[in-house]
């Protein structure tokens, strides 16, 4: 008798505490694989921290949902100057902070020049363009001016890091700025956040300057959003399946069947798959030093057979860099792309001297193929490079693997201890990745390639300060085939944009700014 | 196992003549039941290359098929795929080998190595003192936190594991040893060697380690199942064999994301631990009782 009354005690109480699930309909619960280390705009690179910062903060310009067409944010106008030069941005009327402060020209100032200053050491300053200065002419009118001319500016703006930030909330919170709080304009306000647990944000109830691409422009519908953070995938899957979370894009492919067969869950989905795995060479380390090595192991990876297998479908086998869906792809590249052929990549190796030895692992003066490759600890990349380790195997290359836990993978591939890498990226233009990856002045990182060619360099700042699209389509172009017939890296696949959520909410229409499925949350509701 | 035996019942100058020790192990239905378990087992993993139906290595292009027994399982692939469409019977019996490899290189260094150092402070009572707080000092060391340490030192990988499971084996070993051999050297017949001028080494070899050595091997055996528990967690937590080697505890960590879908990719090679394990501790239990002469009189 006597342990049976804890037991009434514990199941009333979790009784209460489902009750107010249950009450409040206006909540959201968003489950997440990992949290971000801050919240600061202007100096986080995760997409974590772009997830939230998108619904806290507003940017200039903002995308649609087809990720091309770039529409209002808190500048409901602009205009080019003819040379490119300048940008002039018309502020929407009446836009205040969280705090009921009036935001204006003077804050959109104040933000892009704290994403340049190299005080502030953003890691995407190079985003923000080669900016001359930003002048506020009245308080609803910026004028950005550029040194030289950058065809991707507008794209940029639209990123979490151009996110518009309260120039006192800043310096009174120093340091911990994005980390105890955040001032924004968006359509949501901070409330809480421990770190590696729960971010809850709040609906702003004064916010009527959303993007006119949603149907709503403000306030939003939720009234509360917490972002859960829950590592394990399956329990993830879980949390949707019984209702404790109701929307996430974190689910497990190998879940999306499931998902999808149960009535209380929906699954939509984006294929402006604008996310690309890959692994890349370190072009000059002995083993992948040689272009037709770098071709046969291409020729020998089966993207094809690792979308099915590991990824049930629900990605795109990639052969190219980025997704053959973006505005500057070029189209004749299509069919120089490397497929999977073993046969072909065995008679490369064979021709080129690699001779396989009595383990079955190519050699050739005294150079074994056995490339290290350094990769993210988990259970994504534990999965592709083993795959891709499979097939190498097949040629005669002994790929070795080496997994590293997120805290200390980024540091590990700043270094040239490596042969290849695995990484994922997010993008907008083809154009953007090749001025991110392919620039020397990114060596060693993110430029892990080594990829050091002064013809690259110039193209690639003809494309940046191109004014008409079509010098700039052809210098991009110019690098797209240069870098492909190179073979630097190995496309895996596009990850396109699939959430899952709660057949009780509104169908939900997937974006992919930067990877976060929800973007700015404002058509976000429960059905009446 | 044998070895022990061998050892014990050649070298044994005090205890009496008895039954073969076999014939009482086998009297003990389920030590024999282990014992031929565990005997199928190591054949198995030891002939692994050329009795596994599959390259344990290569993706069959079909993921996740569930064992013969249920609805969609196919005998081409006896206890299904895994996440990475390949065969789990294979891989199981690869895996077992790289287990039982570790736990034994492991148990045989760290079992050498401690009762070396356990029977030296019994034998050289000034030292005594200094061996034993070492070993304090090791048993206060968990192996987990050593092998994590020693894995962020060398990179993952088998010999890391081995080195400290190793480690981890020495202080319980040297404790167990010593304890036994003060007993021993409490003896008259140690005394009478001495009075007759046997030297150290012989005294040492000849009469000490002799007469300790069965008790020893029992302990070792019994740690056996242990250390490959420890290994398997190691490994689990991906510290251990790297892929594309197969380890059993890594196989069970990477079915953890299929759990709710495929549990058997997860199930199958636990299940594996566990029967690898009890098997090995009951053989353990069961020679104690047969060999120990403490425990026959």
């Amino acid at each position: 008798m006597t342990h049976k009354r804890p037991l009434l005690a514990t199941l009333a109480a979790s009784t209460a505490l489902l009750l107010p699930a249950f009450a409040a309909a206006q909540e959201i619960t968003v489950v997440r694989e990992v949290d971000s280390n801050n919240y600061d705009p202007q100096r986080s690179v995760a997409r974590a921290a772009a997830e939230v910062l998108f619904m806290m903060g507003d940017t200039l310009v903002s995308l649609e949902p087809d990720m091309q067409t770039v529409s209002d944010g808190l500048a409901h106008s602009w205009e080019i100057s003819d040379d490119g030069l300048v940008y002039t941005f018309h502020l929407k009327e009446g836009v205040t902070f969280c705090d009921g402060k009036p935001m204006t020209a003077d804050d959109v100032v104040y933000s892009i020049n704290r994403w340049v200053d190299p005080e502030t050491a953003s890691p995407v300053a190079w985003r923000a363009g080669d900016v001359d200065e930003v002048v506020a002419i009245d308080d609803l009118t910026v004028e950005y001016r550029l040194n030289a001319p950058f065809s991707d500016l507008l794209y940029q703006l639209t990123q979490s890091f151009g996110t518009i930030v309260d120039r006192e909330n800043v310096e009174a919170l120093g340091e911990d700025f994005g980390i105890n709080g955040f001032n924004g304009t968006g359509p949501f306000c901070w409330v809480d956040w421990t770190p590696r647990d729960q971010m809850i944000i709040e609906r702003n109830p004064n916010y009527t300057w959303g993007p006119s691409f949603y149907d709503n422009q403000g306030p939003a519908h939720l009234e509360r959003i917490v972002w859960q953070v829950v590592p394990e995938s399956s329990t993830r899957t879980v949390a949707v399946l019984t209702g404790q979370s109701d929307i996430t894009q974190y689910v497990p492919p190998i879940a999306i069947e499931q998902l999808i067969a149960a009535p209380n869950v929906e699954v939509v989905r984006s294929d402006e798959a604008f996310w690309t795995y890959f692994m890349g060479f370190k072009i000059d380390k002995d083993p992948v030093a040689d272009t037709e090595v770098r071709i046969a192991m291409n020729l020998a990876v089966d993207q094809e057979a690792i979308a099915e297998d590991l990824f049930f479908g629900m990605v795109e086998p990639a052969f190219s860099y980025v997704s053959q869906a973006v505005v500057d792809w070029d189209p004749t590249l299509d069919d120089r792309l490397l497929r999977h052929d073993v046969d072909e990549a065995n008679r490369i190796l064979d021709e080129a001297g690699w001779e396989r030895g009595p383990d079955g692992i190519r050699a050739r003066d005294g150079v074994r193929l056995a490339p290290v490759a350094y990769i993210f600890a988990g259970s994504t990349w534990g999965g592709i490079a083993e795959a891709v380790q499979a097939d190498l195997l097949q040629i005669g290359v002994a790929m070795e693997i080496q997994a590293f836990d997120a805290t200390v993978a980024w540091a590990r591939l700043a270094t040239q201890e490596f042969d290849m890498f695995g990484m994922s990226f997010p993008y907008i233009t083809a154009g953007e990745t090749l001025n991110l990856y392919f620039r020397s002045q990114n060596v060693p990182t993110p430029n892990r390639m080594n990829w050091i060619d002064e013809r690259t360099d110039e193209l690639l700042r003809t494309g940046m300060a191109a004014t008409d699209m079509e010098t700039q389509l052809e210098a991009y172009h110019e690098v797209l085939g240069k870098v492909h017939d190179e073979a630097v890296w190995i496309p895996i696949f596009h990850e396109p944009m699939i959430i899952a959520h709660s057949s009780a909410m509104a169908p939900v229409v997937p974006h992919n700014n930067y990877g976060a499925g929800l973007y700015k949350g404002m058509d976000l509701r429960f059905l009446d | 196992m044998t070895t022990a035996a061998d050892i014990d019942s050649t070298a044994d100058p005090v205890a009496p003549r008895r039954r073969a020790w076999w014939r009482l192990l086998l009297a003990d239905r389920a030590a024999a039941l282990a014992l031929f378990l565990l005997t199928v087992i190591v054949l198995a993993a030891a002939l692994a290359p050329w009795i596994a139906p599959h390259n344990p290595y290569a993706s069959s292009r079909t993921v996740m098929l569930p064992p013969v027994w249920e609805a969609r399982g196919t005998w081409n692939h006896i206890l299904g795929t895994d996440g990475q469409g390949r065969d789990i019977l294979s891989r199981i019996l690869y895996g077992t080998r790289t287990t039982l490899i570790i736990g034994l290189v492991a148990v045989v260094v760290g079992g050498v190595l401690g009762s070396l150092l356990g029977l030296l402070s019994a034998f050289y009572k000034r030292i005594d003192p200094y061996i034993m707080r070492l070993v304090d000092m090791m048993l206060s060391f968990p192996a987990i936190l050593l092998g994590l340490a020693l894995v962020a030192v060398f990179g993952p990988g088998v010999v890391p594991v081995i080195v400290a499971l190793a480690i981890a084996t020495i202080p319980d070993c040297a404790r167990i040893a010593r304890s036994i051999a003060v007993s021993v050297m409490e003896q008259e017949f140690i005394e009478a060697g001495r009075a007759v001028g046997l030297s150290d080494g012989t005294l040492f070899v000849r009469y000490l380690m002799r007469n300790c050595i069965s008790s020893i091997m029992i302990f070792i055996s019994l740690r056996f199942g242990q250390v490959i528990l420890i290994g398997a967690a190691l490994s689990f937590l991906g510290l251990g064999a790297r892929p594309p080697m197969a380890e059993l505890g890594m196989m069970a960590a990477q079915g953890r994301d299929f759990l709710l879908f495929a549990p058997h990719i997860a199930v199958i090679p636990s299940v594996a631990i566990f029967v690898i394990v009890l098997c090995a501790n009951m053989v353990g239990d069961a020679l104690r009782d047969v060999l120990d002469p403490r425990l026959r009189s």
